[in-house]
Parts: C-alpha cells; structure tokens; sequence
C-alpha cells in the first residue's frame, strides 16, 4: 500500500496531486528548484526536497536528483504529473528498477506510445480509425490519383522530407489532384532535392476531441466520456469543456468504444487520454495518446463526479476500478479556462513576476485549481499557466454563463494575464453557438486584424 | 507570507504499516557516480554514450573490448594472440598470483589486445591497451604482442592503430620491460620503411616507457580530451623540483601546444576521424593510384578553360604595360583584406584535416598544414597563414612563422614523401619571424633545414606566393618544382623597407627600393625565378576570389599531372636544377 508520495512536478498540478493525498491520508515529499523556494506546492507538502538550480533540464528534468530525493524522503511512489518527466519512458523504467510505483502506465506500454509509426500500427490492428494514407512512397500523379481516389477526397500532397509547410498541396476534388500533386512535388525538388511524397486524407475543419478513460492492472478498462478541447493557440488547449456538443450519444459511444479498444491494444493501465480529430461528418481519426494526467482533467471530474489523481493513485496501487462502465454517467457540463500570465496584446509574451494582489472568484460550481497566492512571484522558467477556472452548470449556455461571470471576478495584480481575452472568447458568437473547430482562435484573431 | 507554518499538515492512516514486501532501493549498477565532477548518473546513459559524464563530459576509461566496439564495424573484429603463456623474467615473488587474480577480474589475458578490424570499411590493425590490467603496464607479454601485430601488419601492409594507456614499464620484470620499448619501436621502423601508416590515439594516462616509446611514434598522433600524457608522472615531477606543476601541466592540450599531438579528437567523432584518416592513406592514394586518379578525372576542367581564358585579358595588360607599379603591387600585396591561406586551403580542397605540432617544442600557429584532397587525390597542403582579424593576427604572430613552424612544415612534408602525396604549399609572409626565441631555437638552423631537405623530397613539390614572399621566411617554403605568384603577390630577398634602410641608410625610401628591387611577379617570372603569374581581379578579396580559385584549380590539375608523371629521380634532378642553374 502506497503511504507516501513524491510529487516530481511544480505548480497548480502537484497542489492538485497533494489535495487529493491528503484526503486519502497519504503524506507527501514536494520537490522544488531553487527557484520554486516559496512556490504553494513546496510550502503544502509535508515534506519538500531541493532538486536543483532553476533550468528545469537541472531540477523537474532531473532523474537522478528526483530518484535520490525519494529514497532520502522514504517515499514509495511518483506522481510525475504532466509535462516534465510524465512521459519520459526512461524515468518510468528507472522508477521500476528501482522499487519506486510510478504513477502511471509501464515504461513500455510509454515507449512505444510515443513511438508516431508504432502508436499507428497499433491503432490500426486493433481496428481504431486513423487518418488514411499512402502505404507506398509516390512518385507520379497518375499513381497518386489512384491512392487518393481510395483515401477519400479532399486528400493533402506532402513532400516525404517535408517541413515547413513547403511541398505541400490540399486537393479538395479528383480534378484538382494532378495539379496539386505537380505544383506539391516541383516543390519538393526545389526545397529537399527529393520528390518523393505521400498522400493523406485531408482532415477540413476538425474538432479536438478527446476521451478519457482509466484502466486497472486487472484488465479493465473504461472511458469517462469525451473532452472538447478545440479552442487553442498554436496548439496550446486555452478551453476545454465536456461533453462536446458535437457528439450525439450513439458518437459518444462509438468513439468511447474505440478509445477502449485502443487503450487496450496498447496494454494501458492507469489515466490516459486518446486523442482524435472529429470531421463534421462524423469521421474521426486516432491521433495520440496522452500517457498521464491532462490539464484539463477537471471537467471531466465534475460531470462524472470520479476523482481522476485519487483513482490514479488506487490503480497504482493495484487495486480494481471503482467504477464500471455503466456507473459512468454525464452530469451537466463543465468549461475549463486556462489563466496564464501573459499579454494577449503583445503576442501572448510571458509575464513573469510578483502578483501584488489578488482575488479569486468561489461559489456554486466555481472551482480553482492554482497555485499563487498574493505576495507569490511567478519565476520566469517554466510554463506561464497560473490558475485553472472551472465551472460546472446543468447546461453548456449556464456554464457559458457562469464562466463569464467567474472570470468577471478574476483579479490579480502585477503581472500580465489572459484573462481579458478568454471573457472574450466566452462572448464570441460561434463559441456560444458551439459552430467551432480548431482553428477558431487563428479565425478570431484575423477578424480581430 | 510562509505558509509552510501555517498548513496542516496530512493527516495519516493512523497506524499505517507499509504492506510492501521490499522498499525503492537503487540496484547495484544502474547509477554510478563521475570521478571528475560527482554527480550521480545513469550508467547505462553513460556506456551508450561513449563512456562520457552527460553532466561535466568529462571522460571515463574505456576498457578494450568496449573501446574497440566504439571504433570497429560490427562483427569485424577478429583477436589475434588471445592467449599468451605466463612469464615472469626476474621470477618476482607473488607476480603469478597477482596475474592469474587480474585475468580472473578482468577477463582479460593480459593489458593490451590487439587484432584486425575495419573502420567504416577501411580494414586496419589494432592494439588497445586496459588500464584495469595493472595500470596497462608494458611487460614482455604487452610488448610481445604489439610487435606480433605490428610485425603482421607489415607483412598483410595494413596500418596500425594503437591506443596507448599505460602506467609505463611493469615493475615485476625489471630489465625485460624496459626492453620492450626498443622492441616495440624497432618493429614500427620495420613497418613504418614498408610505407605504412601508423595512427596512436592517445588515452587518459599514457605515461612511462610508453609514452617513450610506442606511444610518441605514430605518423599521426591523436589524442583524447584532457588525458594526462607525460613521461615522468606529475607527482614524480613534483617531489623532484619541489614545485607545484601548474594547471593542465601534461595533458592533452598542454601537448598540443607544444607540438607532439596533431590533434584531439572527441570521443564521439573518433571513428569517423580514424575513417578518414585511414581511407586518405589508403592504396588508392599511392603515386601509382595518384597517377590514375589524376589523368582519369578532374570534373569540370572544360569548364575551367572557359573561365581562364576569359580572366586572360588581365594576365596580358599586366605582360605588356604595367600601369601598376611595384610599391602600389606591395601595399596590395599587404592589404588586410586579400585573401588568406586558410581561405585557400577551404576554396581549393576539401576534408582538410589539420595536424599540428612539430615534436619538439611547439605547434606554431603561423603556419596551417595538414592532408585534404584535391580533385579526389591526398595532398599535404601547409600555409603560412595571416589572420583576419588583430586577435587571430597576434594568434598566428602575423604569419612570421618561427623556427617551430618550419620544423611542423618540414614533418608534414616529410610524412607526405612517405606517403607519396604531393605537397603544396601557399606562401604568405613579412619573413621568418625575427625574435629572441625564435634564434634560441635555432630559426637559421630551422630554414636551412628546409631547404636542405626540400631540395630532394621525392613527391612533387608546388608553391604558391598568395601575398608576401618575405625573404628566407618565404623560400623555406619554396624550393619547389615550381613557384607560382598571384599577379599582385610579392617575392624579394628582404622588404623594401629593410632594403631602403641597410643600403640607403632610410626606410623611408621603401617605394624607391621596391622599384629597383624586381619584387613583382612579372619581373620574377622574367627573372625566372617562378614559372607561372596568376591572374587577379581588382580589388581582390575572399568575396571575389572564386575566379582566381576557379582558375587556379585548373592550373594545380595541371601541375599534378605532369609532375605525378616523373619518376622520382626525374623529379628530384629537375628540381635540383632548377635551382642549380639560377
């Protein structure tokens, strides 16, 4: 049985992970940078052991440092959190060797996750959908024509050295194709001196949808239903909600089935998350598979009223599901806000520095996940994400409006924040309608220009 | 605000009894901890990562096997003398013992191993020496088998590649250890008279009899970062002088410095280094192959001609009416920003790879000399190199080489005669570089010497004059088959200003005395003092010297093909007389 636990991670997660600790009664060993001194997460904590200087590649990112603080501390389990070492397989195996639970799936099961091509095959075997494309390397647009006729049109030409959006083409119609190939692969030549390409079906306008889902050691596996997180900035998630609108329930059950299926393709255990795109036909693909705890684990909290880190630790521990599937309903709807410190105005440049005062929004469906408190100084060297906003309302237009509400009370001083800009978002119309895809935030801003 | 104080903190499962069989322990073997810098890291990170701490790079020792996994293609390694019968010369008490306890730790039979391997295809003898083998002392054993190596090296005429580690000679066998020290260095005479190349790779210690003997004699001596190489050990120095040896004192750097390493390599590029190194010595660069290589192919000279003949109306202006005169020829020949000899060597070549050092006392940065191919074919290419900048200016003392850089041109120039590559060498300086310890070392001695051994060095012989052809300074690197000049490039007995001053009692009359002096390219080539003047554009800089280079290639093929085409006493003789006669 799991008594103690090292937090491997800083900021609004390891208070998240302590919180749900100390209502289990398991103490806590925080670690902290030389720059995390006074950071919540090392104050709250029972115990909190020094890793290193501020550079995270010397403190967070510093296997052996952490190892050593977890045997010093008598700790006999990692929480890793997310970002940092939460995916690094070679941390997982050391933790292994080393008689240490980590928190999370085997150090195989991370590794060959993480593996683009092998993560694809898996999927493929196990009958999860993924974005279709060319086996075979193509040369000629007789050839290509053929392959993207049985990808399903529109289909997008990239060059097999590609990069930098250079030698690429999207045909939306079979008439379009010879051209987009031919202008795609002169391309190519002029810019990798190679003219080798492949062909995928063009995925237009797609939602982020994800599914969570749990797995014990046992060989069961269940999904907590799904996760829009289409509203991002150069692919940093900025709201998440649940459920999506865009799911029917026969969807929702669909892609839940797949996200099973795939999870246990993988031989997963512990929290994950599958990601998919979502067409508005109702197509989706397999994308990845986030390996650990999300950001926006919240909203999937409160509509299903499971606690997602306490779980995690229970699985690691070894212990069955507490749930089944059928015991998984979706209660109302939840909406994350990510509030960071930087300036929309100024190309969202980070804002380090001392938050001189500040006030935090509560009541009926509120819930803040953070880790400043006023007098905090927000270093400089690692992520700008301050504070979470999450609300919970019986329906998608009370939580749009609860959220605004709640982020009309944020206030923190001194420093820089989105928060401005996310009130922004939550009065836009296509977000009210929910008529969005992932590139609304690139959409909002050109209409801003 | 310290909160810390403030929180409650958890409140435990009141008798909590851990139900876990064992407890997080780190297994033996999986962290090991750098003897250089402390830190705890993974060892696996470390054997898959050349034996280097990830944190402070710096070096771990390599046993053999490893070391030759690290350098070898896979599979080719095949072990020659694996076991070798015990001896024990001076039947020193408890040797026996000791030995059979080592072969049983350390699995090995004995300091060194040596075999055959290919490296990147280019098959090759080694020997590594394993410092866990009593320091990689050199016992009979130890010399027994680098002579049996070496000896078949000669024999299959494959090069050798040794990497020295050693504490020096074996204590327990007395006499007979240091005698395998003129063993080992009588058999790399042998195989060095066959024509063969021999490589040492210097490792973290090599130090004693080793240093003395087999480790000091490769043609090309390479080194890793940081190894402590010496012949007396630090603290033998030590106690001896009763002084403090300052900081970096016998490593590989200080080495380099003072001329007895060509160059360190980093453990992570070795084998790519000994690679090439061993493809550039290989068959295919013989005179014989050379000779091939150069009539079958030079790509692109068609196109070349068309260029040279359209630069030709600047090479004729400069025939018939000079409009130029010869003090403006020497300001241009000294302008800062012509073209160097290290712009050459990139412009005209390519895989230069530098070798420093003269093994005496010093690497002279005023001289750049080392191996690259030119149109496919090893040449040993040595420029006295002006710098680009005042802090590279003082580096390479402003091209005036000192008696040390002459000794390193000499030993490149020696070992390309070995080798049978051409030398070709771009001449660019105000004159041998004129101080006290430039005459303590003997500069005079260091020139003549040049000259003496140029004169009959049997591989073709090119010199360029790229800029200043300063004196005794310039001909210690021109007694050549033939002397090329720049059209703006100058070649006189001393500078006008020293000229104007030792015959005119005035310095300042350095325009007069260039005049007089006959230092420009034409006049030379009137003279017959050179045989060629290379074009020039106006304001000629490394922006615009492709035309020249373009030009000059074609030229060089040019040279190489018919020189490669003599015998070697056609050769020398043409190149005795050339000089006989002037």
């Amino acid at each position: 049985m799991i008594g103690k636990i090292l937090i491997a991670n800083r900021g609004e997660i390891a208070v998240r992970i302590i919180r749900a600790c100390r209502e289990m009664g398991i103490e806590t060993v925080a670690v902290y940078s030389e720059a995390d001194r006074d950071a919540l997460h090392t104050q709250l904590a029972d115990e909190a052991v020094c890793i290193g200087p501020a550079p995270s590649s010397e403190s967070y990112l510093n296997m052996q440092n952490i190892i050593s603080a977890t045997l010093i501390s008598g700790a006999d389990a990692i929480h890793p959190g997310f970002g940092f070492l939460s995916e690094n397989s070679k941390f997982a195996e050391l933790c292994e060797q080393c008689n240490i639970t980590f928190i999370g799936p085997k150090s195989q099961v991370i590794q060959s996750l993480g593996n683009k091509s092998e993560a694809r095959n898996t999927m493929i075997n196990a009958g999860v959908p993924v974005i279709p494309g060319s086996k075979e390397p193509i040369y000629d647009a007789q050839t290509g024509a053929a392959a993207a006729l049985e990808i399903g049109y529109p289909v997008i030409v990239k060059a097999a050295l590609g990069g930098g959006g250079k030698g690429m083409r999207v045909a939306q119609t079979p008439e379009e194709f010879e051209n987009s190939f031919n202008t795609a692969q002169k391309e190519a030549q002029m810019a990798f001196g190679d003219n080798t390409m492949y062909i995928e079906h063009f995925v237009q306008h797609p939602r982020h949808i994800e599914f969570q889902i749990l797995a014990d050691e046992h060989g069961n596996v269940i999904h907590l239903g799904e996760r829009d997180c289409s509203i991002q900035r150069n692919h940093q998630k900025m709201i998440e909600e649940s459920p999506s609108i865009a799911l029917t329930p026969e969807l929702r059950e669909k892609m839940g089935e797949a996200a099973v299926k795939a999870a246990k393709a993988a031989h997963y255990t512990n929290a994950g998350t599958i990601e998919f795109l979502l067409e508005k036909n109702g197509n989706f693909y397999f994308m990845e598979m986030n390996t650990r705890i999300q950001v926006e684990h919240p909203v999937t909290e409160w509509v299903t009223g499971i606690d997602l880190v306490k779980e995690q630790i229970r699985i690691a521990d070894g212990k069955e599901l507490s749930y089944k599937q059928e015991d998984v309903h979706i209660t109302g709807h939840a909406i994350e806000c990510r509030i960071n410190a930087e300036n929309p105005a100024k190309n969202f440049r980070p804002s380090p520095g001392m938050i001189t005062d500040m006030y935090l929004p509560g009541g009926k469906g509120v819930r803040i996940d953070s880790a400043i408190y006023s007098g905090y100084t927000v270093p400089p060297y690692y992520d700008s994400m301050l504070a979470k906003l999450i609300v919970h309302a019986k329906n998608r237009s009370e939580a749009i409006r609860k959220m605004r509400s709640a982020l009309g009370e944020v206030i923190i001083e001194g420093i820089d924040t989105n928060v401005d800009y996310q009130y922004d978002i939550l009065n836009h119309p296509d977000f009210i309608s929910g008529s969005i895809d992932i590139e609304f935030i690139e959409n909002m801003s050109k209409d801003a220009d | 605000m310290n909160l810390k104080d403030m929180f409650k903190k958890t409140n435990t499962r009141a008798h909590y009894i851990s139900l876990r069989h064992s407890h997080p322990e780190v297994p033996t073997g999986l962290l090991r901890k750098c003897n250089k810098c402390g830190a705890a890291i993974i060892a696996e990170d470390v054997k898959n990562g050349y034996y280097i701490c990830p944190k402070c790079h710096g070096y771990f020792r390599v046993h053999a096997y490893r070391r030759i996994e690290m350098i070898a293609d896979e599979g080719t390694f095949e072990e020659w003398d694996k076991e070798m019968d015990f001896v024990n010369p001076l039947d020193f008490k408890g040797y026996e013992e000791k030995i059979a306890s080592l072969k049983e730790r350390t699995h090995l039979n004995e300091a060194v191993v040596t075999g055959k391997v290919q490296i990147n295809g280019n098959p090759a003898v080694v020997g590594v020496c394993d410092g866990r083998f009593m320091m990689a002392s050199m016992g009979r054993i130890v010399g027994e088998k680098i002579a049996r190596a070496v000896e078949r090296a000669t024999e299959e005429k494959l090069p050798v590649i040794l990497f020295t580690c050693s504490g020096g000679a074996r204590m327990q066998e007395g006499i007979v250890s240091l005698m395998q020290m003129a063993k080992t260095s009588a058999v790399l005479k042998k195989h060095s008279d066959a024509g063969l190349l021999y490589v040492t790779v210097l490792t973290d210690p090599t130090t004693g009899g080793v240093t003395a003997s087999f480790a000091m004699l490769g043609d090309i001596i390479l080194a890793e970062p940081k190894a402590l190489i010496g012949f007396a050990g630090p603290r033998v120095i030590e106690q001896t002088i009763g002084q403090k040896l300052p900081k970096g004192f016998q490593r590989s750097e200080f080495l380099l410095e003072h001329g007895f390493v060509d160059r360190i390599v980093e453990r992570e590029e070795l084998k790519d280094v000994l690679a090439q190194i061993l493809k550039m010595h290989s068959a295919g660069s013989r005179a014989n192959a050379l000779k091939e290589l150069i009539r079958n192919g030079h790509p692109g000279a068609k196109a070349v001609d068309d260029k040279v003949s359209q630069t030709e109306p600047d090479a004729s202006g400069h025939q018939t009416a000079d409009p130029v005169s010869a003090w403006e020829r020497v300001q241009i020949s000294r302008k800062k920003d012509r073209p160097v000899g290290t712009d050459y060597i990139h412009a005209l070549f390519t895989d230069f790879m530098e070798f420093h050092g003269d093994r005496y006392f010093k690497d002279d940065h005023a001289v750049v000399g080392g191996i690259a191919y030119f149109h496919g074919v090893p040449v040993t290419v040595i420029v006295q190199a002006k710098g680009k900048t005042t802090k590279e200016n003082l580096d390479r003392n402003f091209s005036m080489p000192s008696p040390d850089g002459y000794r390193k041109a000499l030993r490149l120039m020696k070992q390309a005669e070995k080798f049978g590559r051409p030398v070709i060498c771009f001449v660019d300086t105000p004159g041998a570089f004129c101080g006290l310890e430039a005459e303590e070392r003997g500069q005079g001695e260091a020139i003549a010497r040049n000259l003496y051994e140029l004169s009959g060095l049997k591989v073709p012989v090119l010199s360029i004059v790229i800029g200043e052809g300063g004196s005794g300074g310039a001909l210690a690197m021109a007694v050549a088959d033939e002397v090329w000049m720049l059209e703006n490039a100058i070649y006189s007995v001393l500078s006008p200003e020293g000229f104007a001053s030792i015959l005119w009692k005035d310095s300042k009359r350095a325009s007069e005395a260039a005049e007089v002096m006959k230092l420009t390219a034409g006049d030379l080539k009137r003279l017959g003092i050179i045989e060629q003047v290379i074009p020039e554009p106006e304001d000629y800089t490394e922006q615009n010297m492709d035309i020249v280079c373009i030009d000059l290639e074609d030229r060089i093929n040019g040279f190489l093909e018919k020189y490669t085409e003599l015998s070697v006493s056609e050769l020398t003789d043409r190149r005795y007389n050339r000089f006989r006669k002037m």
